[in-house]
Formats: structure tokens, C-alpha cells, sequence
């Protein structure tokens, strides 16, 4: 490591895309509804007063609503915000269309989330037309293909994490890049917040070991930036602010989990019950839909006083079926030392393994259960979600809506 | 101010094949034919395996999301807007 002290920025020619929806969700509600365009509109998950915004126009932003306020603090910043709840299958259909755009450019394309892309165009065709040219294109396709309301900030790099710093620089539909020639500038131009991964915890750890600035960041050396984070994270963000690629990983999936904000507080376990018994059957389906099975379960609660309470259990055989995860869920759900309305449950299943690996139990059937596992999908899948569902789910059609996460999306294609 | 409904509606639908492009011209609700002066966007859903065509639309001013069921053909009206605070 010692070599790479003195490593300079890397000259590698800017070949790493990172495309942002603007303001995704109001943006394509705009873009459906003409009649919101040019007005401030938010996307809550719910649109009663402590609805939560998952998304603000441009136009709302600028009056200074942003995602995390309740709608009643919107409100209360713009008494003419229109909020609408989130449709999913929109956003979807955005985020499909344009890939398959992106696709056709390089083969190389990464969705981070609903709203964001990485491609890599590095012995692509279209890196010989130039990364502008690109993306001017794209940019127009996008206005052309699916919307001429929707905006993309666009921001080219070496590496992805300065990709990404560079779509952040003008929003909305920017298009910038950082290399060797302006990377000093630029840092010159940011907090240490502004970068990606930075949150305040993190800029007062490097706050304490005399750096200030992102210019005093990218000038600190690797015992420095260790004693920062006391971690190998020093490292990769020595090479991270030098152009170096450090975040094309390609994570495996550990977990499968679903989380839900209860509109109205629940408090026993008995009326958490069937809300959970849903979420199991989301987290079941989509676990054994993307073929595995799993050794582990856990559960987490947040109380509306803001306690918190979690807990997971490891088991000795791996369980698929719902009605197993539930049983489990329910056990560890009893388990709380709390009796408090509930404001959030979340549900996840760990340990993941494949389900072509099916162990015979000398007790049960498992073949059996297998079968009629497939058969219940089979039916959901070609019906609608949630035909077939357990007698503890009755009840529970207006709750536990079909939602987007922020982060890294799965199997969306 | 948003207004959910899901009842049935007549739409005259057009195709163009030079544009290979489709879209609601007419809608013909509440005993009025509104003429389609934008559609915002189409796009599709699955339900089970029944494929839905979703187009939102707007009238001079108002906003209607219509859904064509793939398997019979007929269109629902699920939902009237205004462009106002809710």
C-alpha cells in the first residue's frame, strides 16, 4: 500500500456515465398529469397530514419542501401543494423505458435505484462519438421516448463515485464532468457533505483528524485518512477522490425483508398479526421466486415513543414456505418486552441458500410442502398477487401498499 | 382535487400506423364526449397475467386515467383530477 502513496489522479479519459431522474416521482406525476406541470407537487406515502414526502417537484423544492417532511409541514411552506400518493407501476415503467434506452449504448448498465443508472462505456462504439455527444442524445431520447417533462442530470467521471459527484453538481438536468483538469476546482466548490457517502458523522471523524475541506480530504494521506476511520474506508477514499474505481462491486443478495409505517398505531400482537402475515407473504413470494430459501428471520419494530425493538432467530433447517416465516415472525414478535402502538414492523429472512438444495426431513414432508408452495404461487402469479392468501391476511387490502424502495433495486426486469 | 372512480367509459381509441402510435381521441362520460388534447402517458401493468394498458390523459382541463383490459377490451375510468390542492 506504502507504493500507492504518491498515486496520482487517474488520466484515464472519463468513460463512466451516472444518469439521475429528477425529482423522480413528482416529475413523472407531472409528466403523466399535464395539468400539475410548472406547479409544486409532492409524492407521500400517504396524503393525510403526517403522510410522509417521498418526493418533491422542482417547483415545490424550490420553496423548500424536501423529501422527510410530513405533508402538513409542506403545507405549511406552500398551502398549494398538491400531493399525490405513489404509483408504483408509473415509476416502473419509467425506469424499464429508460434502461432500455441506456441499453442500447453500452452493455454495461447498473440501475442504483428507481431513479438512478451507471453505465461504464469504456471499448463501447458510442465512447468513440464522445461522452457529450452521448449524452446530449440521450438526453433528447429521453424527452422524445418518454416524456418531453422528464429531466436527467447526467455527470461523467473517471470512476463512479466521481460520476455521481458530477450529476450532483447542477440539477435539474445537468451535465457535467470531473477529470484531471478540473477535479481542484470542483473540490474547491464543495463541502465535504456534498460527496456522496460523506454524512455528518463521517465529516466530523474527519473533522477531528484536521480535515476541513474536500480539497484537505483529497491532499490527506493514507495513515491520515486511517486514523479518520480507523478502517480500510481511509483507503478507498484516498483512491475514490483520485479517479480510481473502487465501487464496481456487485453485491449478492442477503437478505429479502419488507417494512411498512402503519397508518393508525396497532399495538398487541394479535392486531400486528395480520399485517405481518402480508408482509411474510410478500417477503415468501419474492424469496422463493428468485429461487432460495433461508435459515434465518427477523423481525423489527419502532414504537411510536421511539423505542425499538428487534430480534432475529437462526434456524437448523431452511424454510420457505410462508407459513413457516410467519410461525417464526410471530414467536419473535411475542418476544417484545414493549406494549406500545407500533408505527413501524419491518420483516426480513437471512441466510440465504439456494432452494435447488432441498434436504429431505425424516419428519416432514417437505416435497409435499414444496409442491403446494409452487401450486399457491403458480395460482397468485397468474391471478394477481394475494388470490390465495392465509386466513390471518383477511382484512388487510388497504394496508401494505406496493412501494418503491430508496435504494438498490431487485428484479424489477 | 383527485376523484377515484372505476366505472366503465366509452373512449374512441386511434391508431396511426405511419406513426405506429395509439391514443384516446374521445372520451365519453357523465353524457358529454370530451375531446383528448394531451396524453401525458401510457404505459402497462400485469395483473396476474391480464395485461392492462394505462393511459393518462387530459381534456382542456381536466385529467382522466383510463385502463383498457387486454383480455375483453373494456375501458375503466379510474380516476378524475383538476390540476388543484387536494
Amino acid at each position: 500500500m506504502d507504493s500507492q502513496i504518491n498515486l496520482d489522479f487517474n488520466r484515464r479519459p472519463s468513460s463512466i456515465m451516472h444518469i439521475d431522474l429528477n425529482s423522480c416521482f413528482a416529475s413523472i406525476e407531472q409528466q403523466a398529469n399535464p395539468l400539475l406541470r410548472h406547479k409544486p407537487v409532492a409524492v407521500a406515502a400517504y396524503d393525510t397530514p403526517n403522510g410522509c414526502i417521498l418526493a418533491a417537484s422542482i417547483e415545490a423544492k424550490r420553496l423548500g419542501i424536501k423529501v422527510g417532511l410530513h405533508v402538513k409541514e409542506g403545507r405549511l411552506l406552500c398551502p398549494d401543494l398538491i400531493v399525490r400518493t405513489p404509483d408504483s407501476d408509473k415509476y416502473r415503467a419509467v425506469h424499464i423505458a429508460l434502461k432500455k434506452i441506456l441499453s442500447e449504448y453500452t452493455p454495461k448498465v447498473v440501475p442504483k435505484s428507481i431513479d438512478e443508472f451507471v453505465l461504464d462505456f469504456s471499448g463501447t462504439p458510442s465512447f468513440q462519438k464522445g461522452m457529450f455527444v452521448v449524452s446530449r442524445e440521450i438526453k433528447d431520447r429521453i424527452k422524445k421516448e418518454i416524456g418531453d417533462y422528464l429531466t436527467v442530470s447526467i455527470g461523467l467521471g473517471p470512476n463512479r463515485f466521481l460520476a455521481k459527484t458530477a450529476s450532483n453538481l447542477h440539477k435539474p438536468d445537468g451535465l457535467d464532468e470531473i477529470n484531471e483538469t478540473n477535479y481542484r476546482e470542483i473540490y474547491q466548490s464543495l463541502s465535504l457533505t456534498d460527496l456522496n457517502g460523506i454524512n455528518k458523522q463521517n465529516a466530523t471523524r474527519l473533522n477531528m483528524v484536521g480535515i476541513y475541506t474536500v480539497t484537505d480530504f483529497f491532499k490527506a494521506d493514507i495513515p491520515l485518512l486511517r486514523s479518520a476511520f480507523h478502517s480500510i474506508l481511509g483507503y478507498y477514499w484516498f483512491l475514490r477522490l483520485r479517479g480510481w474505481e473502487i465501487d464496481d462491486v456487485d453485491w449478492d443478495t442477503k437478505s429479502f425483508g419488507h417494512s411498512y409505517s402503519l397508518p393508525k398505531p396497532l399495538t398487541t400482537p394479535e392486531e400486528l398479526a395480520p399485517i405481518l402475515s402480508k408482509l411474510v407473504e410478500k417477503v415468501g413470494f419474492r424469496m422463493r421466486h428468485s429461487d432460495f430459501q433461508a435459515k434465518g428471520v427477523h423481525i423489527a419494530l419502532l414504537y411510536k415513543d421511539h423505542q425499538y425493538f428487534h430480534e432475529g432467530r437462526s434456524l437448523d433447517q431452511p424454510i420457505f414456505d410462508s407459513r413457516d416465516i410467519f410461525r417464526v415472525a410471530m414467536r419473535l414478535l411475542r418476544h417484545s418486552p414493549y406494549r406500545l402502538p407500533v408505527r413501524n414492523i419491518a420483516i426480513s429472512c437471512f441466510a440465504l441458500s439456494s432452494r435447488s438444495t432441498l434436504q429431505l426431513d425424516l419428519f416432514h414432508d417437505n416435497q409435499r410442502k414444496e409442491s403446494l408452495v409452487a401450486a399457491i404461487d403458480a395460482i397468485n402469479d397468474r391471478w394477481g398477487n394475494f388470490v390465495i392468501t392465509p386466513a390471518t391476511m383477511a382484512n388487510t387490502s388497504e394496508f401494505v401498499h406496493d412501494r418503491i424502495g430508496f435504494g438498490q433495486i431487485r428484479g424489477l426486469i | 382535487m383527485i376523484q377515484k372512480i372505476s366505472a366503465p367509459v366509452s373512449v374512441q381509441l386511434i391508431y396511426d400506423h405511419r406513426l405506429r402510435k395509439v391514443s384516446p381521441r374521445q372520451i365519453f362520460w357523465d353524457g358529454k364526449a370530451i375531446r383528448v388534447a394531451e396524453v401525458g402517458m401510457h404505459h402497462t401493468v400485469r395483473e396476474g397475467r391480464t395485461l392492462f394498458h394505462i393511459f393518462s390523459v387530459t381534456s382542456s382541463d381536466l385529467f382522466f386515467r383510463l385502463k383498457l383490459d387486454t383480455d375483453n377490451l373494456f375501458w375503466t375510468l379510474e380516476e378524475i383530477a383538476d390540476g388543484l390542492p387536494n
